[in-house]
């Protein structure tokens, strides 16, 4: 079966949270014919959207995971992925993004650009995603498509332009008028299956025309012939249409379509531009890493007779094992095929393989590239890239940021012990951003993420997936430790308690390291280390960077630098090496002048503009640094800086501040050193913390 | 380089003595220029020499987002740094962006009696108590002059400099005596500094011509130029 290429569609569905990406998704599938009836997110049937899945999901209204699914629309196949729209789960927007081709923005007519699409924006410009913009919600009060086109322009940066006009707003919403076509567009039918193109209403007409103009200018600006035609008098529809796709494509454009998915309007017209304005996998330049070349960047072709290159984006552990989603990037994948996992270097075998539509699955025998499938019982971790065996490659790695918050869990009982570390293990391969490890000092298991609710969503789904009751510890800020100024240290180890001693001696300096984590650098000249023993001073170094000797932190940002030494011909051993290494360090240490440092968020508030004064406030109480305000009307975004320690429970604060009526959002933006006297409050806290234990 | 040299160094001291905001009354100044010559680009560096001398900046934006202008101060200070060779640049400019603030309005939202309102808040909360205003985006194009005083009043009592940007168009011919061009050539009594932006297209640079300093009118000659492809003020 040779697929034509040019009629995929890989498309994600990002946006502010209830902006109604689920909801948009239901009606895709119930037009597409895959669903035969549409359930409501929070619907009173009890049925929950066929998206969101995971009970989890159903109860809070909220997608978490990005379940793939596959849909046709008039001879198109598009696979959509749904993709969460908090912004604590990013890695998996981040990770869906790299294996589309394109996207449609979805924003409320109502609340416009929120600081959560401003974040998915900036992420969709890093992976070069094409982007067709989707105004939702036109049936609401206040909705508002012109100024919410503006503010695409304005705070999003994109080249926004309207094809479309609504017909009436709010509770008149109607239909659409299609600047293309220059035609109506109703939604007929109990659930607006059938559309009906009509003549634009006389009243509108007037505007349509001034509308068209300016999308004419905006578009024109990619078509030499359409530019010719529109000086000449009448541009075609085919002509105005491949311009748009050109812009869009180059990611100079973005075409603006509205409706409200809830009232089923304008849903049909936002697949017809999937087709005709996203890219099909021919369209997109993929690159990957030649291993056995250097990690030089090959580009793949896509074309299936290519040796086979796909990306595992995510697994999920299903009612019948373990699901693997793969993005096939070039080449064909048959059943009972041997792939190679270029990470590992190990070997699988293709055994089922299906086209997922979230929950449900359909077999399927084989997939050609441009396809998104999954794979049955293959042992794998996210990110992870398989080949066919006469290739070696990997597609490029994807940015993974450290986690900055952690928290202890204490099963109630054995059951739960063995369950959950079950659920830890299936977590961590899942979601890379989600750690996990036992703190040998108190023997308890320490799971660590990108924020409160990121950890309370895993809590819950140990719960209820794995049936593991756990106690919860309260949220720790994963703080580190730096030295600030270069230290000489000079360290000799000894040890003389019958037996055979141990010798070693060590001397160099440590220094600040302004990009990584740790450096090893040997500048040992003669000998006087032996060449066995280099690493395990290495080794010591690295063994000193687990516990920093000012508040037991773990240590980053230092360069160790060896110069000079001495050992013994019969007492020297690598354990002796290690511990003068450790020595050393903490010799150097103290004398580098050691600082704490803290995990600073980037937070934007969002509310009335009354409450702006109340919001700084509360900012400025919690040690954060506002980097300004922006207000538009009665809605203002304050934007800060603040220090994670600091956030916990800010919800709640915000909430009474503001009576409800201001919401906020974080992302990880850096580590910053702690000031002073909290540092001094901190490191006295975990003394006394320590005694307690002790006792 | 060290900060304090770049402190000396800075062109920009010519323009304005090294106390500015210590002492004496509160200044008021405009930056005038035709549309896209780099008037941001000045009142950013007037900004960044502000904070550099351990002030506070509040940055006020009218029509442009806060990224954009967040951007502004990125790439001058980065450009700066590289040109002159700048130590601990990194810890520096994160020490000077707690310094500054920036408030973006749309256009329709500006009012002076709203920045009254916000000054009024940061200040009584002791969230940020500013050293010095900067006005970008200001439309001046319909008689200023009463919104001008305004401004002034409001920051005579609260002891802060204040600069504003002005687009002059083209085609608009009207002057003031003193050579102050529209839309502000009526308002022109209003400032103690006035710099008004020519492009040269044979030396292709951007003079900067001051046309009042400390309150008098001057000859309007000057060697500060723009650098066009960085927009930094040069001494030449």
């Amino acid at each position: 079966m040779q697929k034509d290429l040019t009629k995929v569609r890989n498309i994600g569905i990002s946006a502010h949270i209830d902006s109604g990406k689920t909801t948009l998704t239901e009606r895709i599938l119930y037009y597409t014919d895959r669903i035969h009836a549409i359930h409501e997110v929070r619907g009173k049937d009890g049925v929950g959207a066929k998206m969101d899945s995971m009970e989890l999901e159903k109860e809070r209204g909220i997608t978490i995971q990005s379940a793939a699914t596959y849909c046709s629309w008039q001879d198109h196949s598009i696979n959509i992925i749904d993709t969460p729209g908090h912004v604590d789960f990013t890695i998996e927007v981040e990770r869906a993004l790299r294996v589309l081709d394109g996207a449609v923005l979805i924003l409320c007519s109502v609340g416009g650009v929120q600081s959560q699409s401003i974040t998915v924006n900036r992420q969709m410009t890093r992976y070069k995603v094409p982007r067709v913009v989707f105004i939702n919600k036109c049936d609401r009060t206040g909705a508002n498509p012109a100024r919410v086109t503006k503010q695409v322009r304005d705070k999003l940066g994109l080249n926004a332009v309207m094809l479309q006009l609504p017909i009436g707003l709010e509770g008149d919403l109607e239909g659409v008028v299609d600047l293309v076509k220059m035609k109506a567009i109703y939604f007929d039918g109990d659930s607006g299956e059938k559309v009906r193109e009509a003549e634009i209403p006389a009243n509108m007409v007037e505007e349509a025309n001034a509308k068209r103009e300016e999308m004419l200018d905006a578009v024109s600006m990619f078509s030499d012939e359409l530019m010719e035609a529109v000086l000449e008098g009448e541009p075609t529809e085919k002509m105005i249409k491949e311009a748009v796709r050109k812009g869009t494509l180059a990611l100079d454009l973005a075409p603006v379509f509205m409706g409200s998915a809830y009232k089923n309007k304008g849903v049909q017209c936002l697949l017809d531009a999937i087709n005709l304005y996203m890219p099909s996998p021919m369209d997109i330049k993929n690159i990957a890493l030649d291993l056995k070349n250097g990690e030089q960047e090959i580009v793949l072709t896509s074309k299936p007779e290519d040796p086979l290159v796909c990306l595992a984006f995510k697994l999920e552990d299903g009612r019948y094992g373990q699901l693997t989603y793969i993005r096939n990037y070039q080449g064909y994948l048959k059943k009972g095929d041997t792939l190679i996992n270029s990470r590992t270097g190990k070997k699988v075998k293709v055994g089922r393989l299906v086209r997922m539509h979230a929950d449900e699955m359909e077999e399927i025998e084989e997939s050609a590239a441009g396809d998104i499938v999954a794979l049955f019982g293959i042992d794998c971790a996210s990110g992870d890239t398989f080949t066919s065996s006469d290739v070696s490659l990997s597609m490029s790695s994807m940015h993974v940021p450290n986690p900055v918050i952690s928290l202890a869990v204490i099963p109630v009982d054995n059951k739960a012990q063995v369950n959950m570390s079950k659920a830890l293990n299936r977590f961590t391969k899942e979601d890379p951003t989600f750690r996990t490890y036992v703190d040998h000092e108190t023997n308890e298991t320490i799971i660590s993420g990108m924020g409160e609710l990121h950890l309370d969503v895993y809590i819950e789904r140990m719960k209820r997936e794995y049936g593991a009751e756990v106690k919860v510890g309260a949220p720790q800020v994963a703080y580190r430790e730096t030295i600030t100024q270069r230290a000489e240290f000079n360290y000799a180890h000894k040890k003389q308690t019958g037996g055979s001693g141990q010798f070693g001696r060590v001397a160099g300096y440590i220094e600040p390291l302004a990009e990584g984590e740790y450096e090893f650098v040997d500048n040992i000249v003669g000998g006087s280390i032996p060449r066995e023993f280099i690493s395990s001073c290495d080794k010591g170094f690295q063994k000193s960077l687990e516990k920093g000797a000012l508040a037991e932190f773990p240590v980053s940002g230092v360069r160790c630098v060896i110069n000079d030494g001495a050992s013994h011909a019969v007492d020297s051993s690598d354990i002796a090496f290690q511990l003068a290494a450790i020595g050393a360090f903490k010799e150097g240490y103290k004398k580098a002048n050691p600082v704490l440092m803290e995990p600073i968020m980037k937070v934007a508030v969002e509310g009335p503009t009354e409450f702006q004064g109340s919001i700084m406030g509360s900012i400025n109480q919690r040690r954060g640094i506002i980097i300004g305000t922006l207000e538009e009307g009665d809605y203002t975004v304050v934007e800060a800086e603040v220090p994670l320690s600091e956030m916990f429970g800010y919800s709640t604060v915000l909430r009474s501040l503001t009576q409800g009526k201001a919401e906020f959002t974080m992302e990880f933006s850096d580590y910053k050193q702690v000031p002073k006297n909290v540092a001094e409050n901190l490191i006295e806290e975990l003394r006394k913390k320590k005694k307690e234990q002790g006792k | 380089m060290l900060k304090e040299d770049l402190i000396k160094k800075n062109p920009l001291r010519l323009l304005s003595p090294a106390d500015q905001g210590k002492t004496g009354s509160p200044q008021m100044g405009l930056v005038m220029a035709r549309a896209g010559l780099g008037k941001t680009a000045i009142l950013v560096q007037i900004a960044l020499d502000t904070m550099l001398r351990g002030n506070k900046v509040l940055h006020v934006s009218i029509g442009q987002s806060l990224e954009k202008t967040k951007i502004w101060y990125d790439d001058i200070f980065r450009d700066i740094a590289k040109a002159e060779n700048l130590e601990r640049a990194a810890d520096i400019q994160d020490e000077l962006m707690s310094q500054r603030m920036i408030m973006t309005f749309n256009e329709e939202s500006f009012s002076v009696a709203k920045l009254r309102e916000r000054l009024k808040d940061l200040i009584d909360q002791h969230i940020f108590k500013p050293d010095c205003l900067l006005v970008d985006g200001f439309d001046c194009s319909a008689s200023p002059e009463k919104a001008l005083q305004e401004i002034r009043e409001l920051v005579q009592g609260m002891d802060i400099n204040v600069w504003f940007s002005a687009v002059c168009h083209r085609g608009d011919d009207r002057v003031s005596q003193a050579g102050v061009p529209a839309p502000c050539h009526e308002a022109d009594g209003l400032f103690d500094t006035i710099i008004l932006l020519k492009p040269d297209a044979e030396k292709n640079c951007v003079f900067l011509n001051i046309i009042k300093h400390g309150g008098k009118f001057s000859e309007g000659k000057t060697n500060l130029t723009l650098d066009p492809s960085t927009l930094l003020i040069l001494d030449k």
